[in-house]
């Protein structure tokens, strides 16, 4: 082989060698057919200048960072964004804030971890810059509960682009073949869900993500907050694992476990999906963001079976089994750049003909903007982002989610009892406390 | 001339001396071949199975159960070529792996050359060294290494990338091309001394010469390492260097039209590989058995 | 060899290595003794993360699993490895082939090569494995919660990423055995096992020494492969050292660097034991040499 390379070899290393050298075509399209085509005007830098945007890819966030970088690339200003996943882009959030300078100029941020980079003033206010420019972009439109969403102290820190919650998706074609509506309650759920594995076409129907190094965390504080706790009592400063209701909202997740596969917990969303593309579940329960590619053709052999209704609440009466997550776009506070250009980027980005431009894949952060007609879950996700319980716009709130989800996870698999578990969550809890 | 030069010329014929005399009954080579074709398939079964998953319609790629009869397509290799930057992870993966190996042997080969040559305490300290260095957790080096990358202003650069790859690999550097010098008999060093080089000019032009399976399997090594690396490129990088392990990666999770972009990404990796797999094994094994642990 | 010869052929390489290597070491035992996050100084808490990383259970059994998984897989890889390399070293116009093929899965990135075989056992990606299992029995197996099949389906997926250098070093070291010693064993009448076992593998001992060092090296860091493979790795008591230090140190973007230093002090520690006898090899060899 070495000593007499065959001619065909030869030229078939010839021809990708070609190709690898020309780099022919590569990079040639854009990854996204739904960026908007909007102003991005600023005042040139007057130098060759490079804008890095840290955002993970995903369905929903895509449209928006997609509409940045084609709008706001110029030809002195280089707006760069790698792809990256959501582990990614907390690993690189933590590391690029960490010294006096950093890689990126404009972070994608959410409501949970604003308060901690906030306080620790990582992230710059960006009160005055809405002012100046909020006519513009027309920014007195967004909606306030999320520009709540986004501040801390009084002060504004991000952008909102969109928001998320959990909704339902179904299939349509079961349930009306059963007879069923969509469940608004747990009990609801458990009683449709059991009527589905007895009619023996579907083994497991229900699919949650549950992963337990993730999004077990998650669920549990919706299942918590649907029965209208918080994780902690803000007030007191002592967590709410010594409540009853720590406890009822084990055994209602716990109850659903007959239904899922028994491996959900090693389930993240992607793998969620997957159940829904396959036909393997007939109900899920995720991120809004999730919903679209369900109804996509090109994902599933079942995209025209899907239907969506908002989440159930836990106890009938109570919130919905939701959690509200408000994605927004923030700038580093040791970003080298001019602020005002990087506003100008970030307005353009969550301009209304922007924002509809993302939907349906999306949830825009714009009052009225989502509709029945111009999304597939429009109406489920008007109804959820209604019902869900309010968010905890807490520096420590998201340490404490994380500290106590191991322990979750072994309750919900049945190596602690939800007795044992909580005790052990409320001492980890108000430990994470005291040192805050 | 040294043996392992002599292997790969005379190597085929030996083989089939060889093959000659091990000749057995039917039935075990039967058996053996059957053993090996079953190892073959098990070997590479995640790749076929990866490949048969992004060469089908996205709908139908991860079906369950799988879907095996489907008109094949391409799309999932278009997509990655055309909507991502692949190309200049690619570009980045190989400057990385090129730079660093080469780096790697400029240093290592006359530091392995010492130490093969002038055994003693202070070799054998340092070898041992050496060892514990290449036994080091990844996270204890790397971690230290991304502050300094940032205080020297180098974060996100093929080049620190590279220069932490060459420090991270010189340890099996110098241990595997020390035992090939050693096997390399010292009369040659004595010989070219004798004849007006100096100790340097001997190394440089008669000894490295003969080394040369050697340092390819070195070499090959070192690409190897280098080229298949995640968790340093995904501490010393963010934007600029990033490599196709990383964003190969970071693509898993997603979507669904860039998992099997993933999937392509790693199909057409390998294929890279299994090209450098098939030049690189002859001298691989040619010169391993001259040096490699003796 | 005079001094400064020696000196200055060594000296660019034991700058790189120290110079990029001892730094990190030296600040990682620093850190280990210190409250710190990334980018700040820190304060001193002297042996606080020492005791926290020695009284969590986690700790300790996650040590257990990782040296049980390097010890299992370096015999599993070194018979298997020889088995294939006495085959291999058989073969005439297939060998290219057949190395090429078994080369191929050594040289693929970890976390890549690990996200392939997880489709192979994942039902929501095809899980051809479960198909096959599937037409031999009704029994569902649950590859990633349950316990042992968890650690079979890692297991199996580390061999599959070693089994090539293992048999690229010991094929090398078949090679290297003169063909007399092959043939008065067959004279002395010594069947094929006895011949392998007491004649051919002592004689390349050095080689089966070299990938017994790269195994137990390589399998004690073991961590990406995991991130696809073992989702449930802390429920189900198959968390590596280093997927512990990533778990509890810097997960979700946290930063214990502290935590997480004192973790890899440790894992130096347990590498130094696991490799003194190589290290004492070493230093009869080189002084002798």
């Amino acid at each position: 082989m070495i000593r007499r390379p065959s001619k065909k070899a030869a030229l078939a290393v010839g021809i990708g060698a070609a190709l690898l050298l020309s780099g022919c075509g590569a990079g040639s399209r854009t990854q996204d057919k739904n960026a908007a085509e909007v102003p991005c005007e600023f005042e040139a830098p007057g130098s060759a200048t490079t804008v890095n945007v840290l955002a993970y890819n995903s369905s929903a966030i895509d449209p928006f960072t997609n509409t940045l970088v084609a709008n706001c690339t110029t030809d002195e200003v280089d707006v760069v964004h790698e792809p990256v996943d959501f582990a990614g882009q907390v690993q690189r959030t933590t590391t690029t804030l960490a010294g006096a300078e950093g890689t990126y100029d404009i972070l994608e941020t959410y409501g949970y971890i604003i308060p901690e980079n906030a306080e620790s003033e990582k992230i710059l206010p960006l009160n005055d810059l809405i002012d100046k420019y909020g006519d513009t972009y027309g920014l007195d439109e967004l909606s306030p509960s999320m520009v709540e969403a986004m501040s801390y102290n009084g002060d504004v820190y991000a952008v909102p682009m969109q928001a998320q919650m959990y909704i339902m998706a179904y299939r349509k074609d079961i349930f009306d073949e059963l007879g069923l509506e969509p469940p608004t309650t747990f009990d609801e759920l458990r009683d449709v869900a059991q009527k589905i594995q007895d009619s023996g076409e579907y083994q497991y129907p229900l699919a949650l993500p549950l992963l337990a190094s993730s999004d077990i965390a998650t669920a549990y504080d919706s299942a918590l907050g649907s029965l209208g706790v918080d994780l902690v009592d803000h007030e007191a400063g002592k967590p709410n694992f010594d409540q009853p209701e720590a406890i009822q909202a084990f055994e209602e997740l716990k109850s659903l476990a007959p239904y899922m596969d028994p491996q959900v917990t090693t389930f993240d969303q992607p793998k969620v999906q997957q159940q829904m593309y396959n036909g393997d579940a007939a109900i899920s329960i995720m991120f809004s963001g999730r919903m679209n590619d369900l109804v996509q053709e090109s994902n599933s052999p079942n995209f025209d079976k899907i239907a969506f209704a908002a989440p159930p609440a836990v106890v009938e009466g109570g919130k919905q089994y939701s959690t509200l997550s408000v994605d927004g776009w923030s700038i580093p506070a040791n970003t080298s750049l001019d602020e005002d250009m990087l506003f100008n980027m970030i307005g353009s980005s969550v301009s209304e003909k922007a924002s509809l431009a993302a939907i349906p894949a999306a949830y825009p952060a714009r009052q009225g903007l989502v509709t029945a007609e111009n999304s597939p879950y429009g109406a489920a996700a008007n109804d959820a982002i209604e019902n869900a319980p309010a968010a905890e716009p807490f520096p420590y709130t998201a340490k404490v989610s994380n500290a106590v989800r191991p322990v979750i996870a072994e309750v919900f698999t049945g190596a602690l009892t939800p007795e044992e578990g909580t005790a052990q969550m409320q001492t980890i809890a108000q430990k994470v406390l005291d040192a805050e | 001339m040294t043996a392992a030069a002599e292997a790969i010329i005379k190597g085929p014929r030996q083989l089939r001396e060889k093959r000659r005399r091990n000749a057995r009954p039917k039935a075990q080579p039967m058996m053996s071949g059957l053993f090996l074709a079953i190892v073959c398939v098990a070997m590479l079964a995640p790749f076929i199975w990866t490949l048969l998953s992004v060469t089908k319609p996205t709908d139908v790629a991860f079906a369950n159960p799988p879907v095996l009869a489907y008109e094949p397509t391409a799309q999932a290799f278009v997509d990655l070529w055309q909507t991502t930057n692949f190309y200049q992870y690619l570009i980045n993966t190989g400057i990385v792996a090129v730079g660093s190996t080469i780096v790697a042997l400029v240093i290592g080969l006359p530091a392995a050359y010492a130490l093969a040559r002038a055994p003693g305490y202070v070799s054998a300290i340092l070898l041992i060294l050496a060892l514990v260095f290449r036994s080091l957790p990844r996270f204890a080096v790397v971690l230290p290494m991304y502050e300094l990358s940032r205080q020297l202003g180098i974060h996100d650069t093929t080049f620190a990338l590279g220069a932490a790859l060459v420090a991270i690999n010189q340890p099996f550097s110098i241990w595997l091309l020390r035992n090939f010098f050693v096997k390399l008999p010292e009369q040659i060093d004595e010989a070219a001394m004798i004849d007006g080089c100096s100790r340097f000019q001997a190394l440089r032009r008669v000894i490295i010469p003969m080394m040369g399976p050697g340092i390819l399997t070195a070499g090959v090594f070192m690409f190897l390492f280098a080229f298949q690396e995640y968790l340093t490129p995904l501490i010393l990088t963010d934007t600029k260097a990033q490599t196709v392990p990383l964003f190969i990666a970071t693509q898993l999770g997603q979507t669904l039209p860039m998992l099997q972009q993933a999937g392509a990404a790693a199909i057409l990796l390998t294929g890279l590989v299994v090209l450098f797999a098939f030049i690189a094994q002859k001298y691989l094994v040619a010169g391993l058995s001259d040096g490699a642990g003796k | 060899m005079r001094r400064r010869e020696y000196w200055i052929l060594i000296l660019p390489s034991i700058f790189v290595m120290f110079g990029l290597l001892l730094i990190p070491i030296y600040r990682t035992i620093e850190w280990s003794l210190k409250d710190v996050n990334y980018g700040e100084a820190g304060t001193f808490v002297g042996l606080d993360n020492y005791v926290r990383a020695l009284t969590d259970p986690r700790f300790g059994s996650s040590v257990l699993f990782t040296v049980g998984l390097t010890l299992s897989v370096m015999v599993v890889v070194i018979v298997l490895g020889y088995i294939l390399a006495v085959l291999v070293n058989n073969l005439g116009k297939m060998r290219p082939l057949v190395l090429g093929i078994i080369l191929i899965s050594y040289v693929i990135p970890n976390v890549v090569g690990a996200t392939m075989f997880s489709w192979l056992f994942d039902g929501n990606f095809g899980g051809v494995a479960n198909v096959v299992i599937g037409w031999f029995t009704d029994h569902d197996v649950l590859w990633f919660t349950e316990t042992w099949p968890n650690r079979i389906m890692v297991g199996l997926n580390i061999v599959w990423a070693m089994l090539p250098f293992s048999m690229l070093i010991l094929l090398a070291g078949l090679q290297g055995v003169p063909r007399e010693i092959i043939e008065a064993a067959k004279i002395d009448g010594a069947g094929t096992m006895g011949r392998h076992l007491h004649i051919i593998l002592p004689s390349i001992r050095g080689m089966v020494g070299f990938v017994a060092i790269i195994t137990i090296m390589d399998v004690l860091r073991v961590f990406d492969n995991l991130i696809p493979l073992a989702p449930n790795a802390v429920l189900n008591g198959n968390e590596t050292i280093a997927l512990y230090t990533y778990n509890m140190a810097f997960q979700d973007g946290g930063q214990e660097l502290g935590l997480g230093s004192v973790i890899n002090v440790l894992t130096i520690l347990i590498m130094l034991v696991m490799l003194i006898p190589f290290i004492r090899n070493t230093m009869k060899e080189a002084k002798s040499a």
